[in-house]
């Protein structure tokens, strides 16, 4: 008898949503076979049969948001029955990832029976804890000073400081204490702030919960999925919280281009094909190494920027309901070719929901391109923690003067960069975008 | 309908109820021929005769072990303590016999007696004259605990506990002797256990006691200007309590402040506050609950510092008012 739990992808992952059961219950499954297919906020998986038998004791519907760790069916051999009361049940190993593990034996050895069980008590590591006793032994004492100078985690939120009447109103009203502003002593959030809070929520939520036709079968309704609420959660705190600005540059595409031809006709049979996307990855690349502003991330709780080292760039992909962003590692050190295969992987693998947890994290930039659709030019919207985003329209043959005067007809896209003005100012942009614009016309700078 | 004063109110409540009943007598210390120390008892004397008015030497434990057994011998006695201050003597009687016979005889006894007292200051009796010891008494299971705060309830309220089957406290105030209120002439009674909304307001509710509640009042009065609007309720029967419309009216406000003379440390307010963060009318505050008490001193001799050691309307109308604009 084996239990099947909702996996952890991710280190900060808390649960995920059951999208469906691929095999059913009463099914013969062998170990290793995909069973069902969850998402999380960043990704499609499969949970794989954990032993060979038959699926049963199914307890997870598909839609369900399931915390991780918790038996959502069993894999029973021939005369075995699921543990009754046990559907649904907290899995084991959850119980025993929270327990603290005992201390190691060197550690036990070297504290005193009191300070061992004030670490217990107080959840201290004693390897962690420095011993002022003889020989360096423990004392309670090292260990209850430690336990104060760590942060308490029971300490409330301070923005969750409300009145017991304010606690109900929120109850009541299905409102987060933590998006309301406290009118009280030291931020203490009051009922009449709940209710104001709760009053223009709805005020804002009325035109989208109350479209025009009120009857059922007025519309088509679609469920909010994993994904687009993470899209729908994300880029409204983006637009919300960073103040976009945005710099425009007419670039010319031509020499780029051509440089793809060139590396393209002279490459082996079994070299992948370098493409626009990959020499555009690496323009955006070699301009961010000279303006790591643009390359940054803001730490609001700690008021300060952080200066990316890596430059990792995300390549924005549209699937058939949702948007992903893959993201290529330390790109101004992959050469063309590397990237141009490794772009065509993760979008070919974004497109069939199989990409990994860390090939959708670590993003520094973010390049959007709507140029296969015809787009002349779009405002796209920062992917946080990232400080700009890149949106890439069509190259579109236009008449530009050449270097006599006369019209000369070339492929001219529109870049468009999104910046977040807390973090990076106009010139700062102007200068990258400058710099970008060298190095798509004229490439060879980049080996300046 | 005619005014009369507190202690009018009661002398009529004792003069009807011994008219009415022969069981009922009066016992206490100087309250026939001088008429008592603020006058309450006055002609009752002349009227009932010196064997229902009955003057006692200084003995506070003889006077309330003589109401005890009077009242288990089948009377309605009503004893007097001078002054608040000497009841400290009676507890023995009060404590271990009056609250407890009933309950160590299985229901075969019961203490049907009333024993008033004054408490409180202002008068500059001192220390040991001014006490206000109302808790001590709602600290033992067996003994109710009156305390009206104007005369119509001074009267109804000892009508209602002469009808008692059992030992009542019934604590009177010395300034509010000579206050005056409209006062029905028949008996009628102010039942026990029943809380009164003084005054209807949605801010803030003052719950107070004795003469707290004449002070809430024209405290409210004063923040009414401010378009502050206080709910004065007054339990009238500390114990046991009537809770429903003091939770009902926190419900109502959000906001408590609880005033009494006593002193804070032990006194009623903190088991007004338990009791209203127990109940189902904690997830009604939006502040924090607030007590204005009499400090934790002896009352002094000093005129100023006895006003001081006590809340006064001042206080009250400061307290309320930072309660009602969230300074808590």
């Amino acid at each position: 008898m084996k239990e099947v739990i909702m996996p952890k992808f991710g280190f900060t992952q808390e649960s995920g949503e059951l999208v469906r059961w691929i095999k059913q219950e009463g099914e013969a499954v062998k170990e290793g076979d995909p069973i069902a297919e969850v998402t999380t906020d960043k990704i499609n998986m499969e949970i794989e049969a954990p032993a060979s038998g038959t699926l049963s004791a199914i307890s997870a519907r598909e839609g369900d948001v399931i915390p991780v760790t918790q038996i959502i069916a069993w894999i029973l051999k021939p005369g075995e029955a699921a543990p009754t009361g046990a559907v649904p049940s907290p899995a084991p190993q959850a119980a025993s990832a929270e327990t603290p593990s005992p201390a190691p034996l060197a550690a036990v050895l070297m504290a005193t029976p009191v300070a061992q069980r004030a670490a217990q008590d107080l959840g201290v590591d004693l390897q962690k804890v420095r011993g002022s006793g003889a020989g360096g032994r423990i004392t309670r004492e090292d260990v209850e000073n430690f336990a104060n100078s760590q942060p308490s985690p029971a300490l409330p939120d301070p923005r969750e400081r409300a009145t017991p009447a304010a606690r109900r109103v929120a109850r009541e009203e299905n409102i987060g204490l933590g998006d309301v502003a406290g009118s009280g002593p030291h931020g203490r959030v009051q009922a009449g702030d709940v209710l104001a809070a709760a009053s223009s929520a709805k005020q804002a939520a009325a035109p989208a919960q109350k479209p025009s036709a009120q009857t059922e079968d007025a519309f088509t309704a679609l469920p909010m999925n994993a994904m687009r609420r993470t899209i729908a959660a994300r880029l409204q705190k983006s637009a919300q919280d960073a103040p976009h600005v945005t710099f425009d540059a007419d670039v010319d595409m031509s020499a780029l281009e051509t440089l793809r031809a060139e590396l393209n006709k002279s490459a082996a049979k079994d070299e992948p094909k370098v493409s626009v996307t990959a020499l555009l990855v690496k323009a955006c690349a070699w301009a961010l190494g000279r303006h790591p502003r643009i390359n940054s991330q803001l730490d609001v709780d700690n008021n300060r920027i952080l200066l990316m080292r890596a430059i990792n760039i995300g390549m924005a992909v549209a699937l058939e309901d949702g948007l992903i962003v893959p993201v290529i590692k330390d790109a101004p050190n992959k050469g063309l070719r590397k990237l141009a295969a490794e772009i065509a992987d993760l979008g070919a693998r974004a497109k069939q929901n199989k990409l990994k947890m860390d090939e959708l994290s670590g993003g520094t930039f973010t390049i959007s391109n709507l140029g296969m659709h015809e787009i002349d030019r779009f405002t796209a919207i920062i992917n946080p923690p990232e400080c700009a985003i890149l949106a890439v329209g069509r190259a579109a043959q236009k008449f530009v003067p050449d270097a006599e005067g006369k019209p000369v007809a070339r492929p001219i896209a529109t870049l468009r960069l999104s910046a977040d003005h807390r973090v990076i100012d106009g010139a700062v942009a102007a200068l990258f975008m400058k710099d970008l614009r060298k190095a798509i016309e004229n490439p060879g700078v980049m080996l300046s | 309908m005619r005014e009369i004063t507190y202690g009018e109110a009661l002398r009529e409540a004792m003069r009807q109820a011994m008219s009415n009943d022969p069981r009922v007598f009066l016992i206490g210390e100087d309250i026939g021929i001088y008429g008592g120390a603020f006058g309450v008892t006055a002609g009752l004397v002349n009227e009932f005769g010196e064997e229902r008015v009955i003057d006692t030497p200084i003995s506070e434990a003889a006077i309330t072990g003589a109401v005890i057994g009077a009242s288990l011998a089948g009377m309605r006695p009503i004893g007097e303590i001078q002054f608040m201050d000497f009841v400290t003597l009676s507890m023995e009687q009060l404590v271990l016999q009056a609250a407890k016979i009933r309950y160590m005889f299985g229901g075969n006894a019961t203490v049907p007696m009333v024993l008033r007292m004054p408490g409180g200051s202002g008068t500059g009796a001192a220390a040991q004259h001014s006490e206000s010891l109302e808790n001590w008494f709602v600290h033992v299971p067996g003994l109710k605990v009156v305390m009206p705060s104007n005369p119509y309830d001074a009267k109804g309220l000892l009508l209602a506990a002469l009808d008692d089957p059992n030992p009542v406290i019934f604590i009177e105030h010395k300034l509010l002797y000579k206050t005056k209120g409209p006062v029905p002439e028949e008996m009628y009674r102010v039942p026990l256990s029943q809380t009164k909304i003084a005054r209807e307001g949605k801010h803030v509710t003052v719950i107070a006691t004795s003469i707290m509640v004449g002070r809430s009042l024209e405290a409210a009065e004063k923040l009414k200007a401010e378009g502050i609007e206080l709910e004065v309720v007054d339990p009238r029967t500390l114990n046991p309590l009537d809770e429903k419309p003091i939770f009902e009216s926190v419900k109502k406000t959000g906001r408590v402040l609880i005033v009494h003379e006593a002193v804070g440390t032990g006194g009623y307010g903190g088991e007004l506050a338990a009791r209203i963060a127990s109940s189902e009318a904690f997830d009604y505050l939006d502040a924090p609950i607030r007590r204005l008490t009499g400090l934790d001193v002896p009352i002094p001799y000093n005129r100023n510092l006895e006003r001081a050691a006590v809340p006064q309307v001042d206080d009250i109308v400061r307290e309320a008012r930072k309660l009602a604009q969230g300074a808590y």
